[in-house]
């Protein structure tokens, strides 16, 4: 649909940030009537593929609990693999919920409106798939709160505070608090509207408790205006912050291929990469069927892409950096590690797909064809999600297998344990947002609101929404 | 029988001036034109914020920014306070002989828990602020007033007893309101 109407368009022409005539009234139902409207085919059917691989979550949970981590693939010397890659993997997909809703914000980037309740959901629902893996890899998930906290227990020991893991346990928490705040302190006055459309007393009093008595009062919007963009503005620094530490996990150790300054940022610009990516590979099915197309437009999409290439770019920009310091510093193994390891070792395969999708895929971005293409886009976005999840097997296996001394090194498959948990975490993602899709409105109904008027009144408001 | 006649007579119920407006800008004028009419305890009620209604309700400077930098302060020393206390009183380790204080490694939790609390005070400071949530308002007896949410623009007037309500909504419609009604606090 949306196609033939861009190629109609001028080229050189800017681009609406919200498509055809509406007024606040359309806008309201419009972007509430996928919570209004019954559960279609399609959403069981993707709900029925959802729950199943749920039902794989809860094998391969209770099984890990039942026998032991013993089961899971890694021993040494790969002591950490598919826990940590999928901790990391899904983290990173949370950050670019928050860097659309926090710092889009910050930068005043006005096409963020349409996806950012999108993207902070994603966000929630990553971090709580990623705070599963080292949960379970405590062994006894149900001790793991004295081992992790601060807290005065009878054994009278504290959390080693000098050391990464530590800094995890209270970056990760502050994260995914942070984001639940911040995600339905926006949803507040969309519950309300949700209330006053509602059509059933039931719907109208659960949607009512859930609004809390808001009624779009201005001393209220004085106060919530601040509060929202402190918010954003506290959750800046915290998701740099975030993957930082994770990436200082690693960073601080020995092990070659790990112990590298380039770690924080690059770790951050590939969590920012492998979101957008997850965000349009839901997106693109999304605005299809919740009849989402006049808010996530083109332009939207193409924005996305835009930034899928300059993060792509930062990401490579970072794996030659890895390469050239690993020559440049004269290190025998570091050298080992990422020319003859990493690229010609067992793994090799892993590197090269990782190579291909981050590096290479990505580059599809310069042109404005591709850019436009949804389903060249939606498969670029599954292969870039595909490769940031290789990137950190890269680095977590690849470099534990074979690090300091030939005698010591040991191959590494994962088990059937880790592959349906993995998939059971996908599982769990799923089913959280088809639940989020059915019941809670996907865009910001609010600020799409907000938006509008802005664009439609102020005469110094740039249409098309672009940076000042 | 009496006793519970004693409680109703104790109630005084609430009234509201509550009428609706056309747009945004008619909202404001008209919520200048009656706060400089010597009206108090005015409020608007709007599905999204409007530029500009600080102004015209005469609203002060929010608390927020200030509750927020307490709590963000807050949370930044008992982070370093508990890390003190563990690493150096409670608790010395004594590794490679590094010192138990160790200001860098510090630094994470630290900020991590400056935000926590710094968010969590923004958070709870709103509602706190706000009075929310309130599940009843005498406001939500008007049936227009449904529209708040979607897409209308209301201005509202608490009326202190004994006010001249034919008056009030006057003074309303000549603001600029679309229409105008009193609504009263329902006893629960």
């Amino acid at each position: 649909m949306a196609a033939p109407q861009l190629d109609a368009r001028d080229p050189l022409e800017p681009q609406p940030l919200i498509e055809g005539q509406h007024t606040d009234k359309t806008i309201n139902d419009s972007l509430l009537a996928h919570v209004w409207r019954g559960a279609g085919k399609g959403w069981w059917a993707c709900f029925a593929v959802a729950l199943s691989l749920l039902g794989m979550l809860v094998i391969a949970i209770s099984w890990t609990l039942y026998k032991g981590i013993g089961v899971w693939g890694n021993n040494i010397p790969v002591g950490w693999a598919f826990g940590i890659i999928n901790f990391v993997w899904w983290i990173g997909i949370g950050h670019a919920g928050t860097l659309i809703s926090a710092i889009l914000l910050l930068f005043q980037q006005k096409w963020r409106t349409s996806i950012n309740r999108f993207a902070e959901a994603m966000t929630l629902f990553a971090v709580i798939c990623a705070l599963l893996f080292p949960l379970l890899h405590t062994g006894r998930p149900w001790f793991a709160i004295y081992w992790l906290m601060p807290y005065p227990s009878t054994n009278g020991i504290w959390p080693q505070f000098k050391s990464p893991l530590t800094w995890d346990v209270f970056a990760v928490t502050t994260y995914f608090t942070i984001s639940l705040l911040f995600w339905f302190l926006g949803l507040v006055p969309d519950l309300a509207a949700l209330r006053d459309s509602s059509q059933s007393k039931a719907k109208r009093l659960i949607y009512g408790m859930l609004a809390m008595g808001w009624r779009g009062s201005g001393r209220h919007w004085a106060e919530y205006k601040w509060s929202y963009v402190l918010l954003a503005g506290l959750s800046t620094p915290l998701v740099l912050s975030v993957h930082t530490i994770v990436s200082f996990d690693f960073a601080t150790s020995v092990i070659p291929g790990w112990h590298t300054t380039i770690f924080p940022p690059y770790f951050v610009a590939g969590a920012v990469f492998s979101g957008f990516a997850m965000v349009m590979t839901w997106m693109i099915p999304a605005r299809k069927f919740l009849g989402l197309k006049h808010v996530v437009t083109p332009k939207h999409l193409e924005n996305m892409c835009k930034i899928m290439l300059v993060t792509g770019m930062m990401v490579s920009y970072g794996y030659l950096m890895e390469h050239f310091i690993a020559w440049y510093s004269g290190d025998p193994y570091e050298f080992a590690q990422f020319y003859y390891t990493r690229m010609r070792g067992p793994m090799a395969g892993v590197y090269w797909t990782m190579i291909f999708c981050n590096v290479v895929v990505p580059q599809i971005w310069w042109f404005k064809r591709w850019r436009h293409n949804i389903m060249v886009m939606w498969f670029a976005s599954l292969l870039i999600n595909v490769g940031m999840w290789c990137e950190r097997f890269n680095i977590v296996v690849t470099s534990l297998h074979q690090d300091f001394l030939p005698s010591s090194w040991r191959n590494y498959a994962p088990t059937w344990v880790d592959i349906t948990l993995f998939m059971g975490t996908i599982g769990l993602f799923s089913t959280l947002f088809l639940l989020f899709l059915k019941f809670v409105p996907a865009v910001a109904v609010t600020e799409v609101k907000e938006l509008r008027h802005e664009l439609a009144h102020d005469p110094t408001a740039d249409p098309v929404g672009e940076t000042h | 029988m009496s006793e519970h006649g004693h409680e109703e007579s104790s109630f005084v119920a609430r009234q509201f001036a509550v009428a609706e407006f056309p747009s945004p800008q008619t909202l404001l004028d008209g919520t200048t034109k009656m706060r400089e009419a010597g009206y108090k305890n005015l409020d608007t009620h709007t599905p999204f914020p409007i530029h500009g209604l600080e102004e015209a309700l005469g609203l002060k400077r929010p608390k927020i920014p200030l509750i927020v930098l307490c709590g963000a302060i807050a949370g930044a020393c008992i982070a370093y306070a508990m890390i003190y206390f563990c690493n150096v009183f409670d608790w010395p380790l004594n590794i490679g002989n590094r010192p138990p204080h160790g200001p860098p490694a510090n630094i994470p939790i630290t900020f991590e828990l400056a935000v926590l609390l710094g968010g969590g005070s923004a958070f709870m400071g709103f509602f706190a602020l706000a009075k929310l949530p309130q599940p009843y308002h005498p406001i939500f007896e008007s049936e227009d007033f449904q529209r708040a949410s979607i897409d209308a623009f209301f201005l509202s007037v608490e009326l202190p007893p004994g006010t001249d309500m034919d008056r009030t909504l006057a003074d309303i419609r000549a603001s600029g309101a679309l229409s105008a009604e009193i609504v009263e606090e329902s006893e629960r």
